[in-house]
């Protein structure tokens, strides 16, 4: 080999590396990835149960990241919806509550659809902050689950139905499982094949440049809402279904969960960055985890601190978030070392 | 320019590390219990900081309950049980799913997996429960019942019940409630548990059942839940008191003491004497048995919490031993507490 073909592949080796480090550094799902390998590595290590039975694990995964995945949606536009959880309890209620299976689950996403699009109008059209919007959505579903449902768990009229429902249809692999896996799949091809998906980062990153570049702002508000409201719905279908009966109280750790999916997958609450794939990497490692501890018999007032702790990591390690405190710190020894005055 | 790439594996091998150390503390917490548990057991605080107890005995049994040290029951619940399961040899595992059918769901799915010789089941919602059964079943484990029954036609997919009679403590608060009211008309509000939890709509059924068949004198005008929580049971209570005017409030009853003392606080607050009423309740805990020797309350029913937790695991025992061709039942006595026993040393509060 000549001394220019070696300085050639030299040269296109750094190029590559170059290329995959920028790469890396422009996404956000390292911290992710990094933290999934840790946290499947412990696991393997004190709870290999976890890995051996991993149609388990799996299980709770797809529990926490069908709701965290529409989430994606609305978050990625700078907005929240913190009516996820409601609407999964409310939608199971209706779904129960029809006695035709297949007109129920339809009924429970048209559910979903609706709350959604109401979320959406209050939003965009009344204005009112997302946050506010939703919390109110939130309270008002809630007690429409126990209205409709007369304050008790309504039961399935075909529980068998529901039982098959929760059985391996495809290998180890459930129905839920599965639905997670297209779900994810859309959401992911979505977001990153479909002019209108890759609009919502437009949105949540610049909202001002997004109506300068005629981009339709207020449509993909309602997009995103309504996405996020139908997986949400799906995700109270398949509950109620796998559990034979809709509770009007379920639901109650879903929200917390899957805003942390989403947060250790690396979105960032402002909107414009982040992923569907990231999400799936923040659930997983949050299902992870939750498995491994259950298994270790680790009291859930312990597990809340480590998942807590995980989270706060999550975010300081926020580039943004890790240049601020490095900024902030020399500033303050910066003061604390400049030569006083004297007197 | 290599600078940003740098910084970011170090922000990586630093996230790493930090989680790293994360699980090796969650590891050894989980050590200690261990250490604890081949000690003898004996240090039970260890045991009880993980929620495991584990007496290195010939059984290995994960218990679903939906609370643990998070709730009064549950704190006192717990020792007892775990102190029993270390005398007879019971490896522990205990989850807690704060009463979210999904995440006990996934629980029964996890305690499934690691094939234990027997499962005690706390049903969260007792309609949610028939899959977990039928999964437990479909894998040869055993599933025993504390605290809250399942329903009727899921109780051929267990082994066995130790707990309150719900339905029964409903019947004796509604039984005091008639006692006390005589043949008098009196209107009472009603102050419930948390909605669709199997405990207070038995409570509640057997309250209502009970004065409808023995005191039709006695009218609910008005009913809320109060969740198990003294503060919304305040709220409750007072909105009931605006709602139907004060005037027409001759009784109260509450499907546990913490509501209870919440719905005292709402009567106090817009100046009426308790004391003038007739209220009751059930539990006989810390917080109302002094309101009953104050006579601000005038019968509770008593729940022994280290009753529960160590049935739960004798009888889960039992099964596990003796492999009983029926289904074991054993309910608590359901004992009335009013100002006449209340300071009795075998009602004494536990919780």
């Amino acid at each position: 080999m000549s001394d220019d073909q070696g300085l050639v592949l030299t040269s296109q080796r750094t190029d590559l590396i170059g290329r995959l480090r920028t790469t890396l550094a422009r996404r956000t799902e390292g911290r992710a990835l990094a933290l999934l390998v840790v946290v499947a590595i412990g696991a393997w290590i004190t709870e290999p149960v976890v890995f051996t039975s991993y149609d388990v694990t799996l299980g709770r995964i797809a529990l926490i990241g069908l709701v965290a995945l529409g989430l994606t949606a609305v978050i990625l536009m700078g907005e929240l919806d913190l009516s996820v959880a409601s609407t999964l309890a409310v939608a199971g209620v209706v779904m129960a509550s029809i006695d035709n299976l297949a007109i129920g689950i339809l009924a429970a996403l048209v559910v979903g659809l609706v709350i959604g699009a109401a979320n959406a109008f209050f939003v965009v059209v009344v204005g009112i902050n997302s946050f506010i919007a939703t919390l109110g959505m939130l309270f008002f579903l809630r007690g429409l689950g126990f209205v409709l449902s007369d304050e008790q768990p309504v039961r399935l009229s075909n529980i068998e139905a529901g039982i098959s429902f929760g059985k391996p249809l495809i290998g180890d692999f459930t129905p839920r499982m599965l639905i997670f896996i297209a779900t994810f799949i859309a959401m992911q091809i979505f977001m990153t094949r479909v002019r209108v998906g890759r609009e919502f980062y437009a949105v949540g990153g610049n909202r001002q440049a997004a109506y300068d570049a005629g981009i339709p702002v207020r449509r993909r508000i309602f997009t995103g809402f309504m996405i996020s409201g139908i997986v949400a719905a799906g995700a109270g279908a398949i509950n109620t279904l796998e559990r034979t009966a809709a509770d009007p109280t379920a639901g109650s750790t879903v929200l917390l969960s899957s805003f942390a999916a989403a947060i250790i997958g690396g979105i960032l609450l402002t909107g414009g960055r982040g992923s569907v794939f990231g999400t799936l990497l923040g659930a997983t490692s949050l299902g992870i985890l939750q498995v491994a501890l259950t298994l270790s018999a680790v009291q859930v007032d312990v597990q809340n601190i480590i998942i807590g702790f995980v989270l706060f990591v999550a975010v300081i390690t926020d580039p943004n978030s890790l240049r601020a405190v490095v900024g902030s710190a020399r500033s303050y020894l910066r003061a604390r070392t400049a030569p006083q005055p004297q007197s | 320019m290599t600078g940003e790439p740098r910084t970011t594996r170090f922000r990586l091998f630093g996230l790493a590390l930090l989680v790293l150390g994360a699980l090796v503390l969650a590891a050894c917490g989980d050590d200690d219990d261990d250490t604890a548990a081949s000690d003898g057991g004996a240090d039970s605080e260890a045991g009880d900081d993980s929620g495991a107890a584990e007496g290195g005995g010939d059984f290995d049994v994960f218990a679903l309950l939906p609370q643990g040290n998070d709730q009064p029951y549950g704190t006192t619940y717990l020792p007892p049980m775990e102190a029993m399961a270390d005398e007879l040899g019971i490896n522990l595992t205990i989850t807690n799913s704060q009463y979210d059918a999904d995440k006990q769901a996934s629980e029964c799915e996890t305690a499934v997996a690691a094939e234990p010789d027997l499962i005690i089941l706390w049903p969260a919602v007792g309609d949610t429960v028939r899959p977990c059964l039928e999964a437990a079943k479909d894998a040869g484990i055993p599933v025993t019942v504390t605290n809250s029954d399942v329903n009727p036609e899921d109780q051929d997919l267990t082994e066995a019940y130790s707990g309150p009679d719900t339905y029964g403590q409903g019947v004796a608060s509604g039984e005091l409630m008639c006692e006390l009211a005589g043949g008098d008309e009196i209107g009472i509000i009603m102050i419930n548990g948390l909605t669709g939890n199997s405990t207070a709509i038995d409570r509640e059924a057997g309250f209502e059942d009970t004065i409808n068949e023995q005191c039709p004198n006695v009218t609910i005008l008005a009913r809320q839940p109060g969740n198990w929580n003294k503060d919304e049971s305040q709220i409750a209570a007072s909105e009931m008191i605006t709602a139907v005017g004060a005037e027409n409030i001759q009784g109260v009853y509450a499907a546990d003491d913490t509501m209870v003392a919440g719905a005292i606080d709402a009567l106090k607050a817009r100046d009426i004497d308790p004391s003038e009423l007739i209220i009751t309740s059930i539990g006989n805990t810390f917080l109302g048995n002094p309101l009953v020797v104050s006579g601000e309350l005038d019968g509770t029913v008593f729940q022994s919490s280290s009753w529960d937790g160590e049935h739960a695991v004798t009888v889960a025992y039992e099964v596990l031993t003796n492999d009983p061709d029926e289904r074991l039942v054993e309910f608590m006595p359901s004992v009335k507490v009013t100002a006449d026993n209340a300071d009795d040393p075998s009602v004494a509060p536990e919780w």
